[in-house]
């Protein structure tokens, strides 16, 4: 069982995806990643309020929605762990967390008339980097 | 954390201000909740810093009315002006004093003035013995408005009114702000109300926006919801950025051209 940091979060200011949303989704995708594992401890609202200087009423609503999804439980006294039913998904479904990603990319690849061959070939040699 | 319930802590009825014949606010309706972190957005002259002076009974409005913790702001009691933080646009700090002259000043007018606060404040944010002892005339614009910030957050305000509070500081000194906002002042349910340009800034830290546009609260929400494309009374848009979504309310006809649309 691990205690997370802020630091496990990142956001980005001018997306079309409300802040909320974005820490929303990357809990999401860390749970079915297996990064974040049954019974560890989320940091606090304020610890990621401060490290990202958010409104921590923003923090409290994703807290909040991954509560009611069953992602996240609260402990009394102790804040927000990882909830026991979580283990990590099929590979399909963890895929389908990088859809609206995905989608996104999508979207400004036609606006930029590339076509697919082009795009993948592009994404191939983007995960190869990461590595 | 704040709440969202009681009456509104601010209310501005049909308020309607003329500088000559030209209109500036124009029987604005506006009204802040208890608790409220609420980012004004408008144009340049579009009328933010009226819009708050008159709020703040700073400026007489030439129609309407104007209540703050439901006391006619023209006859506000002193005890509730000593809970209001005011950060203007252009700091008038009494510039021929020294920072610690300031606010040793702005300490006898206010019982619950904080000392620990602005001292920890002074600290952090760079003010060192020779810069608090320096007249303020003599220091930097950004530093200015940081002793400007200090000086509005020293009495723990309940209501904090921010005119372009950032506009001088660094992308260093702006997040050192947010972070002090989004800490101490909103955990208190601190009421706040700023106007900015800087929609990065707007994203972190308020809940709701409002955008002034002639002379009036022209669109108003939680800022979540406006950028999922929520637009009020059943109507919808697509989901956007905030900055599309300025482009979208403050846009003119000349925009609205541009996508063939007619005026």
């Amino acid at each position: 069982m691990t205690n997370h940091s802020a630091s496990l979060f990142s956001i980005v200011t001018g997306s079309a995806e409300p802040i909320y949303r974005q820490l929303v989704e990357q809990v999401r995708r860390l749970v079915a990643a297996g990064q974040l594992a049954p019974g560890d401890e989320m940091p606090s609202v304020r610890d990621i309020a401060q490290a990202l200087a958010l409104n921590p009423m923003t923090v409290s609503k994703a807290y909040s929605l991954l509560e009611m999804e069953g992602v996240l439980a609260r402990r009394r006294g102790l804040g927000m762990i990882v909830a026991a039913a979580n283990v990590p998904g099929q590979p399909a479904e963890r895929a389908e967390l990088l859809r609206p990603a995905l989608e996104r990319a999508a979207r400004e690849a036609r606006q930029l008339e590339l076509d697919p061959d082009t795009v993948l070939t592009l994404f191939a040699t983007i995960l190869k980097e990461a590595k | 954390m704040s709440s969202q319930a009681g009456s509104p802590l601010v209310r501005m009825s049909s308020v309607s201000k003329f500088f000559g014949s030209q209109r500036v606010l124009d029987h604005l309706d506006w009204q802040i909740r208890p608790g409220q972190v609420i980012g004004l957005l408008g144009r340049n002259g579009a009328g933010k810093s009226t819009l708050l002076e008159c709020m703040l009974g700073l400026r007489e409005p030439d129609g309407g009315k104007v209540t703050l913790f439901d006391e006619d702001v023209r006859t506000l009691s002193d005890a509730r002006r000593g809970n209001i933080g005011y950060v203007p646009q252009a700091s008038e700090l009494f510039d021929w004093l020294t920072p610690t002259q300031m606010l040793d000043y702005f300490k006898a007018m206010y019982p619950r003035w904080n000392a620990a606060k602005v001292d920890g404040l002074l600290s952090r944010w760079g003010f060192n013995d020779t810069l608090r002892n320096k007249a303020i005339n003599k220091l930097s614009g950004g530093e200015q408005q940081r002793l400007s910030i200090i000086r509005a957050l020293a009495h723990d305000p309940a209501l904090l009114v921010l005119d372009e509070p950032v506009s001088s500081l660094d992308p260093l000194g702006r997040r050192d702000f947010l972070r002090e906002l989004v800490g101490d002042v909103i955990e208190r349910g601190t009421t706040v109300v700023f106007s900015t340009h800087i929609l990065s800034d707007l994203e972190r830290v308020a809940f709701d926006i409002a955008f002034l546009k002639d002379g009036r609260i022209a669109l108003q929400g939680g800022i979540d919801a406006l950028l999922e494309g929520e637009r009020g009374a059943g109507v919808r848009a697509a989901p956007m950025s905030l900055e599309d979504l300025y482009m979208d309310v403050m846009g003119d006809e000349s925009r609205d051209l541009a996508h063939g649309v007619a005026p």
